[in-house]
């Protein structure tokens, strides 16, 4: 929208306002002091297999994808990163996805990234095509890492805009199995402000987590224990972000 | 699981026998917890959710009927605080300034204009109508304020020259003189013309000291007239007695009239 005149000249002959050109505001450059370049800029290469490799085969526990992530959810070093909107595992094909996109796009003299996520190291068992049920767990087919929702899965820093960095961030963020998003630092700390603001000011005064934590109605025999501390933002793996 | 449900309800008597939980039958049945694809949620479980979802405020008048709230950029840069500061020097240091309107005009002429302006000690200041407004609302001289809209600049000078910079800018048609604030006086383009007619402060002073002395400069002539007046009528008489007794000696006639002084 044109800047209009400010309320000194009324409107001419027909509402025509001329705008004129006012003072020249200067932008300052961005200020890139404190940050600290790691010794590799470039994201490190994930095994496929850890070093040593699991000779017990674990069970499923399916509960490191359920809920929200109580680890890397905050940046410390980068600015700008891809969160995680849902539960999923991360096998070595991702890895090599996210690592080879963000090596190809960014500038190593301006940027780094790093990784918040570990290497592969839960493995995941796979029966041979064809068989029937039975028989035993399959063998170990291929490791993966679980990441909750909530959870940074990159990091990307040095002396760069969000505006460089977010189409390469938003085309790997797409690809991975659950869904995520490019993100900065402003952007995560404006995402919680208007979580806390959306639930303070809801003029619902009827809350899932009032309904689970006093047990109304009977709820809780079609919910699960667990609802008590997801209240109601987590189903499954996924996480639903219109939720209060 | 569904067998032993069956064989409950066909059981004889109620379908709820002892030690039959219905929690666990939920549990056996269906698929884990977390699962790939969107787990069906129960019916109950819609419902809560239908009845706990999100309602956002909704205020009486709706935001975009009440007026747009101008979120003011607080800023305030280190090059506006000098522009201001900038302004507030030419106020406080100059006697004289004229505020004209600027109409567009070539390069070269207004090159001109600074040299002959220059010539009499008169500089052409360019200033932005956001930055005095503020500056001066908050001074004294808060009656320029209507004058500071569209575009115009200043003519600052130590000396008050209005007659000479009214002969340049007469030259000029793309200036207009709008005001001027001489020596702390607000004046308007009469007001000026006015001055510049007014003739020079050592004239004026000349004048004022000219009118006030010319009764003291009377008064020795006033205290002096009477015996003036004497002295004149003595002489006279003097002459014509010397006409009239053209032979007889002169020396009493002299002896008499400075005997008389």
């Amino acid at each position: 929208r044109p800047r209009s005149e400010p309320p000194l000249c009324p409107p001419g002959p027909g509402g025509v306002v001329v705008p004129r050109a006012g003072l020249k505001k200067y932008v300052m450059p961005p200020d890139y002091s404190g940050i600290v370049f790691p010794e590799k800029t470039k994201l490190k290469f994930m095994d496929k297999v850890p070093a040593v490799p699991k000779v017990r085969r674990e069970p499923r526990q399916l509960r490191d994808i359920r809920g929200p992530s109580r680890e890397a959810t905050d940046f410390t070093q980068g600015q700008y990163g891809i969160l995680a909107l849902g539960g999923g595992y991360l096998h070595w094909g991702h890895f090599e996805m996210i690592r080879l996109t963000i090596g190809r796009n960014m500038d190593t003299k301006t940027m780094f990234a790093i990784w918040r996520v570990p290497a592969p190291s839960k493995p995941v068992t796979r029966k041979s095509l064809g068989h029937r049920m039975g028989g035993g767990k399959g063998p170990i087919d291929h490791y993966v890492t679980a990441v909750k929702s909530g959870r940074l899965v990159v990091e990307v820093g040095g002396r760069c805009e969000f505006g460089e960095v977010k189409p390469f961030l938003t085309q790997v963020a797409k690809k991975l199995p659950f869904p995520a998003v490019a993100i900065s630092r402003d952007g995560l700390q404006q995402m919680r402000q208007e979580e806390e603001e959306k639930r303070l000011n809801n003029q619902n005064p009827w809350t899932f987590e009032r309904v689970v934590t006093a047990n109304m109605l009977g709820m809780r025999k079609y919910l699960s224990p667990y609802d008590l501390r997801l209240k109601g933002r987590y189903w499954g793996k996924f996480f639903l972000k219109h939720r209060v | 699981a569904a067998a032993a449900k069956m064989a409950a309800l066909s059981g004889s008597g109620a379908p709820w026998r002892r030690g039959w939980l219905p929690a666990l039958q939920f549990v056996r049945r269906g698929s884990k917890a977390v699962t790939r694809h969107w787990k069906a949620m129960h019916f109950q479980r819609q419902k809560l959710m239908a009845v706990t979802e999100y309602l956002a405020p909704r205020p009486a008048v709706p935001p975009r009927c009440l007026p747009p709230r101008k979120e003011t950029l607080e800023e305030d840069n280190g090059y506006v605080r000098l522009l201001r500061r900038q302004v507030e020097e030419v106020f406080r240091d100059n006697r004289m300034i004229a505020i004209c309107q600027y109409n567009s005009m070539p390069g070269e002429d207004m090159v001109m204009l600074r040299h002959y302006l220059r010539k009499h000690n008169i500089e052409v200041k360019f200033v932005l109508n956001e930055i005095v407004r503020p500056v001066l609302s908050q001074s004294k001289y808060k009656n320029l304020l209507p004058l500071f809209v569209a575009r115009n600049i200043l003519l600052v000078s130590r000396e008050a020259k209005a007659k000479e910079m009214l002969r340049v800018l007469k030259g000029v048609p793309q200036i207009n003189l709008l005001g001027a604030c001489i020596h702390d006086t607000i004046l308007s383009r009469q007001g000026v013309e006015n001055f510049a007619k007014l003739p020079s402060l050592e004239a004026a002073q000349g004048q004022t000291v000219g009118a006030l002395a010319l009764l003291p400069s009377q008064t020795s002539s006033l205290l002096q007239r009477g015996s003036a007046h004497l002295t004149a009528l003595l002489d006279q008489h003097i002459r014509r007695l010397q006409a009239g007794e053209t032979g007889s000696p002169a020396e009493p006639a002299p002896a008499q009239s400075s005997g008389a002084h």
